[in-house]
């Protein structure tokens, strides 16, 4: 399987530190736009490295959580001018000027954050991830095998989301309104026995790494990853851009 | 033979249930067996594949107590890693046992947890792959594959590590009938021209009864009958208290054989029905 | 009750799934829709809950158009088990979960309760309405997932690979429980690669292979197309193979199950008035 892109080639780490950039920038600026302009870099990486189809569906759902996020802190915040009130008669629902703007940052930082994940998924074999977590950076066996866990079902997950979405449906119960409080509602359905089938094939997978030695002490690799000149222009383009927001 | 595993008074409760999931389980497995070992939800069989590839009590918490012993080794106070070696185990769930991307990978894994040299990996990746007729599929990426395909490739990468023997937990349970006929033949050669050991955990009894030598039922965690398939598929009232699968061959030449019309061994094949159903009616003077 | 007339789906990335297929299921029917894994029978699945809309060609069920109808709509006509029930059980109790169906379509208070009550008994869960259904086994998790689903009120039963993963006597419960549904009127498709089950429980099959309607008929009629199923990487049940080639000299009947060839074969043997004697009634 030839690499599809440059991004691809780099070492893992490399693309962890970019990640931890990224969210280390997102804790430091401050406005919407610097904001939206580092999720519009991350967007961009993606495309670079050929994987933004691919992790389009994946963006969607961050996008959505960041949105509920939004809806859910926008009608807490008192301060400010009144902008509108969604129940005027009852005084119930003010959002206030302020309001919008902080959770307007909340939303667009969390989007920053997390929109990194799906890139680095796309582009990174999760097993090569684990094996340079623990050998590079000595993370304990158990949680470098709690993070390729988890990795390595996202792919499935969606798959799995797919066949709840369609029992679901089967139910009566409809996924495609427009209608946002519908959609979040849907939300409880899909999530847990999304969740509970998850748990149990996590399992199957930590007795297969068990009886196959995973774990056991040091180990060799059928394609050793290296830590190549790109990798370090790389790291260190990341690190400088990041070390620079946080002077700014 | 010489004996390769031996479950002496086995017992084995899952966290604090009240309920043995094995109870004074005893069994014993020679060298070139192929054993099959059936019975229904519940009845032991995937604890009992984790107690012998040592998943029991390493990793799965419990009480126990008896002895798990493998090519002499007892299997509590071995770590699994040195187990690995020794029992290769596949499971159910194709997709959840498999951690790398493609099929070199996933075959590589175990050999590079065990620190082999990148030098003897190849040929043994190569001679895993080729034992159950994959191997140009060594360079293919994992979600290409069908679910038969898939089973195979954990196959190989237990068959890598070189075991003494191949532990399968219904290794066909998400399998079309092809998939799993698949799976059968290449155990089937495995255990014939590589003189494997296999014991196969497996509810599909039809699909399984021409190919194992022995057949070992569990019911509530104890070993209820142990014999020939040819033997258990004769005992109508066992497989109906078990629940089990009755394959229709067999249970059709049962029922001659109780209304006195045939008196030979049972046939498990459709070619062995074949043969018997032209023996029957040329000894009848039909046809 | 179902007419598919040439349909077709090509998914966005050009694979053409289903290929010019049209058929007609008839109300009470029980039918099987068999092919291997790839055969588009999940595509033409996904149709059948208007998941899917064809590309060309349409579906109707029970006189809706599927592409146009609504997902509460359909679900009142169609009622789907598939393979594992964790995939839709997330409610506490037994009796929330079969209510989850029926409150999705509207109903309130008694009648849902009513519906509840109804659906539990017709699969045998009446006991556990109050138990939690991630406590029961997979069997019985399975018969939640079809309780929840007959709430509704379905004519329509589709059957997803009811018993892959189930062992065989859970396998065997769930299909009692479909038969008993098809005699009180209900119309059942089972979609399956598992030809015994096909051969014990469906009237007719349909055969999908690379997406196209290969065959389509009684059973006894489809299963001696040896040609047909090859091409569709299919194998007739045992007992028909065990017998080919003794339907090709018009000895034995194209029976299916092996307690039917124990007939026929006592009375090749034994004339038939010994084998009235010895068989059971």
């Amino acid at each position: 399987m030839p690499p599809a892109s440059f991004l691809h080639n780099l070492h893992p780490l490399t693309k962890v530190v970019w990640s931890l950039a990224v969210v280390t920038a997102a804790f430091f600026l401050q406005g919407p736009l610097p904001l939206l302009l580092l999720w519009a870099s991350v967007l961009a990486v993606a495309g670079a490295g050929k994987v933004l189809r691919q992790v389009l569906p994946a963006l969607k759902g961050l996008a959505l959580l960041a949105g509920l996020f939004f809806l859910f802190q926008v009608f807490l915040i008192r301060e400010g001018n009144t902008v509108f009130t969604l129940f005027p008669a009852k005084g119930i629902g003010q959002v206030t000027d302020v309001g919008l703007y902080a959770c307007t940052v909340l939303a667009l930082r969390m989007l920053a954050m997390t929109s990194t994940i799906p890139v680095l998924l796309a582009t990174t074999n999760p097993k090569d991830m684990v094996v340079a977590f623990v050998e590079k950076l000595k993370v304990p066996y158990l949680y470098a095998f709690m993070l390729v866990t988890s990795l390595r079902f996202i792919p499935i997950l969606q798959e799995q989301l797919d066949l709840v979405l369609q029992a679901q449906r089967a139910r009566g119960r409809d996924l495609e309104g427009r209608n946002f409080i519908k959609r979040v509602k849907a939300v409880v359905p899909l999530a847990l026995p999304l969740l509970l089938v998850s748990i149990r094939r996590s399992r199957t997978l930590a007795i297969s790494l068990e009886t196959r030695g995973f774990g056991s002490g040091p180990r060799t690799h059928l394609r050793p990853l290296a830590f190549r000149p790109a990798d370090i222009a790389a790291t260190a383009a990341c690190l400088l851009l990041a070390f620079l927001v946080i002077l700014l | 033979m010489e004996t390769l595993i031996e479950v002496q008074n086995f017992t084995f409760y899952y966290g604090e249930s009240p309920v043995p999931a094995l109870a004074d389980l005893n069994l014993t497995v020679r060298r070139g067996e192929f054993v099959g070992i059936t019975g229904p939800t519940g009845a032991g069989k995937t604890t009992l594949a984790l107690a012998l590839n040592g998943v029991i009590p390493h990793f799965q918490g419990g009480r126990w107590s008896g002895r798990v012993v493998v090519a002499g080794m007892d299997t509590a106070e071995t770590p699994c890693s040195r187990l690995a070696r020794i029992i290769g185990s596949v499971f159910q769930d194709p997709e959840a046992q498999l951690v790398a991307t493609d099929v070199e990978e996933e075959v590589a894994f175990g050999l590079e947890n065990q620190a082999l040299p990148r030098e003897e990996m190849l040929p043994r990746i190569e001679e895993a792959l080729t034992m159950v007729g994959i191997r140009d599929l060594r360079h293919r990426s994992l979600k290409e594959l069908s679910g038969g395909q898939k089973q195979r490739v954990a196959i190989a990468a237990a068959l890598a590590m070189r075991p003494a023997v191949l532990v399968l937990d219904e290794p066909t349970s998400e399998l079309d009938p092809q998939g799993t006929q698949d799976v059968m033949e290449v155990l089937r050669l495995l255990n014939r021209e590589h003189h494997l050991t296999i014991v196969l955990l497996e509810q599909k009894l039809a699909a399984m009864a021409p190919y194992i030598s022995r057949l070992v039922c569990l019911h509530e965690g104890r070993v209820v009958a142990d014999a020939p398939p040819r033997e258990i598929l004769r005992r109508e009232k066992l497989l109906r208290e078990l629940g089990l699968e009755d394959p229709p061959v067999a249970a059709f030449f049962r029922q001659l054989q109780r209304a006195g019309l045939y008196s030979r061994d049972l046939p498990l094949t459709v070619e062995e029905g074949r043969e018997e159903l032209g023996r029957l009616f040329a000894k009848e003077g039909i046809l | 009750m179902i007419r598919a007339e040439n349909l077709s789906f090509t998914y966005p990335n050009g694979l053409q799934a289903l290929k010019d297929i049209s058929f007609h299921i008839k109300k009470g029917e029980f039918a099987a829709i068999i092919g291997r894994n790839g055969s588009g029978k999940t595509t033409l699945l996904k149709h059948f809950n208007g998941l899917l809309k064809p590309t060309s060609g349409r579906l109707l069920i029970a006189g809706l158009d599927t592409a146009r109808a609504r997902t509460a709509e359909l679900a009142r006509k169609v009622g789907f088990l598939f393979q594992n029930p964790d995939h839709q059980i997330f409610l506490p109790t037994v009796a929330q979960e079969i209510a989850f169906g029926p409150r999705n379509l509207g109903l309130k208070g008694r009648e849902i309760e009513r519906r509840v009550a109804e659906a539990a008994a017709q699969v045998g869960l009446t006991e556990y309405l109050d138990a939690s259904p991630w406590k029961l086994g997979k069997g019985l998790r399975q018969r939640v997932a079809l309780a929840s689903v007959l709430a509704m009120g379905p004519d329509i039963l589709v059957l997803d690979e009811p018993t892959t993963g189930q062992d065989y006597r859970q396998a065997r419960e769930i299909m009692a429980i479909t038969k008993a549904l098809h005699r009180k009127g209900h119309t059942i498709i089972l979609v399956t690669h598992d030809m015994e089950l096909v051969a014990r429980y469906a009237e007719k099959a349909l055969v999908l292979g690379g997406g196209r309607l290969l065959l389509q008929g009684p059973l006894t009629e489809v299963f001696s197309r040896d040609d047909v199923l090859a091409e569709a990487g299919l194998l007739p049940p045992a007992v028909l193979r065990l017998t080919a080639p003794y339907r090709k000299a018009g000895l034995i009947p194209g029976v299916l199950t092996p307690e039917d060839l124990f007939r026929e074969v006592c009375t090749i043997l034994r004339g038939e008035d010994h084998a009235a004697r010895i068989l059971p009634a």
